[in-house]
């Protein structure tokens, strides 16, 4: 299948999905408010902490802020394409893996559409804190406008580098079907992590985030740079590698586990 | 005696799992020791009030143990699934009183996680931090009754979120809006007396404080256990809040032909 | 059209280990179980065939048609579908081919039958033009027209078998498998699906290959018949040699005029062994005979003795008694 076709055949699911769920738009709305607001009083719990305290290891709250938004907003882009990697359970243990690969496409591109998420929410509660940290940060002089575009590219590095880490661990479903405990692992206790200055956990736990998962080039190691002016703006370059490096190993990890996969009943 | 039956198969039917709750555990695990490693990092640079650093480490260290039994329970003790399914009705029919059998249901269930989840996690904590142990053996007791009203109140508040599914498919924004009110006004991650005045007087004036804060001041030997009253008050407010939602759902099932 | 050589699939699980920790210690075993599900089975179908696929329950067959789909990689051996391997080439091997699997769906369970149909067709690349010609030839044969905007979670089940066989076909493949397509549905619908398949392999040429519990389907749609147990093949070829092969007794029904005298002695005569009587009415004699032994002219010959024969009248075997006796022996 060629590339146009698949993109002609993404923006019809894209299309259906949003119909679908337009249909209740205030429920659609109301929901995604909500959504925000909670997720909001997660970073409103260490924001008053730092506001009561100062900072965090000579990290200011609006440093925070930015780390803690762009990992929503990288989260954000990997989940609203890729909500079914993450859900890929599902697909083994009903079995319904079995019609994905009757398809004329690859298998990741056909498990893809099968689900395209609007998270209105996220995008707003990640959104509002990225302007706030980001404008506090520029009205005391600390970064330029130059900061938004990179902020833009490194939030594009980090969905590669979350994606990959999802699509390895979802690989590993192939041999061991269930693979809800070890996300909460990889994914959302890595992710959590890395909402704060990787410089506060110990040596082995930092070098973890960076090198096992590597949820530290997402946004901590980047925003040295962005924010900071530490390091150099080949951190930029080392943070698309990191993510293409990823995103090739997960790719090849998933096509080898496919071979193994074994449908259930009989 | 069949409200020890219903709890003793809720605790069974999740020992085939505990393997896997393991790996879980350790995922947990690791969103404790984040936070104390934040309180730890603030440590260095400021006073941290009465607590001082060990002091939050341990305030951290037991919450997150406790959360499984007070806090992480059953998403509206089943009761959204049950009325997905249709299950409520048969569940209604039962010569039980709803609530008793929800309650029962997860009592079981709360066993559970404090044998495999909460002991656990606050072991493992307990080495990694060498955490300290109250001197009085009063504490435990006092302990013990907190997280149990705790572990109540949790229970009732599920309820009343789970019965709400019987009017609206969104319940679980009431769950996930729980979720957010355990963050910030039960002293989740930060100890109540330094939310900012409005946020504070708004806590003592919920449930919430009950559920983490209070039993972990107590435990800590920061609190007073005169506040253990006020669970007491809270879980009696709570069970008339249940009888009466109840008898409103019966009605409302009875309405709608089950 | 198909080729399978020496197929061999092997499944491992994980030993659950019993006891105290059990959970954790079977977290980290190495221990296996190892289950063979089709050992060695080679067969070859050819364009036009419409081949049915049975055996018990936990014999191998879906486990062969994942193979033949390119949804599982056998342990060994080669599968060739339309000259293409459905394993190193999937995605051109799966264009030629449709699925259709009776337990589960392959349509968007949320979305209107007509929009599955868009997005197939982007998926396979069929232009607007074929897609809306095949649905209105599929529409009239299968009725589609009845539940066009429905959305597919709300279908009743024959419903849904008709939208998803037609699913498959759109992209007209010349090979269509088939994982127990009249599962769980009403008399009606079967037939109705039935006649659909069939116009699609004597009308069309398609090769069909179906996997079944229900015995009309064979015997009504096939004209061929595998027949795997354990994992291995233990019939192939056409429905009446198998029912031959068997020797199951075929009872005849024979209505005398006038009066008639079954010889007392009968047992003890030559051809006792060749066919027995088993019940007596007014006018009419029911005896079975197994036809391998003995053919119909021998046995009006001798039954013709006992009186004048009115009618004569013969049912076959049951087939899936046919089936029980074979894979029990």
């Amino acid at each position: 299948m060629k590339l146009k076709s698949w993109l002609t055949l993404y923006r019809l699911l894209i299309r259906t999905s949003i119909r679908s769920r337009m249909q209740y738009k205030f429920n659609f709305l109301l929901a995604a408010v909500l959504a925000a607001l909670i997720q909001i009083s997660e970073f409103l719990m260490v924001a008053i902490v730092l506001h009561k305290f100062g900072a965090i290891q000579g990290w200011s709250i609006y440093e925070v802020g930015y780390l803690f938004a762009v990992m929503t907003l990288s989260k954000t882009l990997y989940r609203t394409f890729a909500d079914e990697v993450h859900h890929l359970e599902k697909y083994l243990v009903s079995g319904d893996f079995d019609q994905l690969l009757t398809r004329p496409m690859p298998v990741l591109l056909a498990l893809m559409p099968q689900n395209f998420r609007i998270m209105l929410g996220e995008v707003l509660q990640g959104g509002f804190i990225l302007c706030w940290s980001l404008g506090g940060m520029m009205k005391g002089g600390q970064v330029s406008w130059t900061a938004v575009p990179s902020t833009l590219f490194i939030i594009g590095t980090g969905a590669v580098i979350l994606f990959s880490i999802g699509l390895a661990t979802a690989t590993i479903g192939f041999w061991t079907t269930r693979i809800g405990e070890l996300q909460t692992f990889t994914e959302d206790a890595a992710r959590t992590a890395a909402q704060y200055p990787l410089s506060i956990y110990p040596k082995w736990m930092s070098s973890l985030l960076l090198i096992v998962i590597p949820v530290g080039f997402v946004n901590y190691i980047p925003s040295l740079y962005i924010l900071r002016g530490e390091l150099g703006a080949w951190v930029l370059a080392a943070s698309a590698g990191v993510a293409i490096v990823c995103l090739a190993a997960s790719l090849r990890f998933w096509r080898f586990g496919i071979t193994k996969y074994q449908s259930t009943g009989s | 005696m069949l409200y020890f039956t219903l709890a003793s198969k809720a605790y069974a039917r999740n020992l085939q799992y505990r393997g896997a709750h393991m790996v879980h555990n350790l995922a947990s695990a690791m969103f404790g020791f984040m936070y104390a490693c934040i309180w730890i990092g603030l440590g260095r640079d400021h006073p941290l009030g009465e607590y001082g650093t060990q002091g939050m480490v341990g305030y951290i260290g037991f919450t997150q143990a406790a959360l499984w039994i007070t806090s992480f329970i059953s998403n509206g003790l089943g009761i959204p699934q049950a009325v997905r399914t249709g299950q409520i009705s048969l569940d209604l029919m039962r010569p039980v009183h709803l609530f008793s059998h929800m309650a029962a249901r997860e009592c079981g269930q709360i066993a559970y996680q404090l044998l495999y989840k909460s002991i656990p996690i606050y072991l493992l904590y307990f080495f990694v931090f060498s955490l300290q142990t109250p001197q009085h053996g009063i504490t435990y007791l006092h302990t013990a009754a907190g997280l149990s009203g705790a572990a109540y109140l949790s229970i009732c508040l599920n309820y009343l979120i789970g019965v709400s599914a019987l009017w609206t498919t969104e319940s679980s924004w009431l769950y996930w809006g729980n979720h957010a009110l355990i963050n910030l006004l039960a002293g989740f991650f930060i100890p109540l007396e330094w939310l900012p005045g409005p946020l504070e007087s708004l806590a003592w004036m919920s449930p919430y404080p009950y559920l983490l804060y209070v039993p972990t001041t107590v435990y800590l030997g920061y609190g007073n256990a005169f506040w253990l009253w006020g669970t007491l008050f809270w879980c009696a407010l709570l069970t008339v809040l249940c009888l009466l939602a109840t008898k409103v759902v019966r009605r409302k099932v009875e309405v709608q032909g089950g | 059209m198909i080729e399978a050589r020496n197929l061999y699939k092997e499944f491992k699980t994980p030993v659950v280990r019993e006891g105290r920790f059990s959970g954790i210690r079977t977290l980290f075993s190495r221990e296996y179980r190892h289950k063979e599900a089709v050992c060695g089975i080679s067969f070859q179908v050819e364009r036009g065939e419409s081949v049915g696929y049975i055996g018990p329950n936990g014999a191998g067959k879906s486990t062969t048609i994942k193979m033949l789909t390119g949804i599982l990689h056998p342990t060994s051996g080669e599968v060739s579908v339309g000259g293409l391997n459905p394993h190193k080439d999937r995605r051109k091997a799966v264009r030629q081919l449709g699925v259709v699997f009776g337990q589960r769906s392959q349509l968007w369970w949320d979305l209107p039958v007509k929009d599955s149909y868009d997005i197939l067709a982007q998926m396979y690349d069929v232009s607007p033009a074929d897609k809306n010609q095949r649905l209105n030839q599929f529409a009239e044969l299968l009725d589609l027209n009845e539940f066009w905007e429905t959305p597919v979670r709300k279908l009743s089940l024959g419903q849904r078998m008709r939208a998803d066989i037609a699913a498959a076909m759109l992209h007209d493949p010349e090979l269509l498998f088939l994982d127990e397509p009249t599962i769980g549905l009403d008399v009606h619908a079967k037939v109705n699906i039935r006649q659909f398949l069939r116009t699609l392999n004597q009308d069309f040429g398609k090769t069909i290959l179906l996997t079944t519990h229900d015995m009309d389907d064979i015997e009504q749609l096939c004209n061929r018949v595998m027949v795997i147990d354990h994992g291995q093949l233990t019939y192939d070829g056409t429905i009446p040699s198998l029912r031959e092969m068997i020797g199951l007794p075929t009872s005849i029904r024979i209505k005398f005029r006038g009066a008639y005298h079954v010889p007392e002695d009968l047992d003890r005569r030559a051809h006792s062994h060749l066919f027995r009587v088993t019940g007596m009415e007014d006018d009419t004699v029911m005896i079975e005979a197994n036809r391998t032994e003995v053919s119909t002219m021998e046995i009006i010959r001798i039954v013709g003795t006992w009186g004048e024969i009115d009618d004569i009248a013969m049912e076959e075997p049951e087939f899936e008694e046919v089936i029980r006796s074979y894979s029990a022996s």
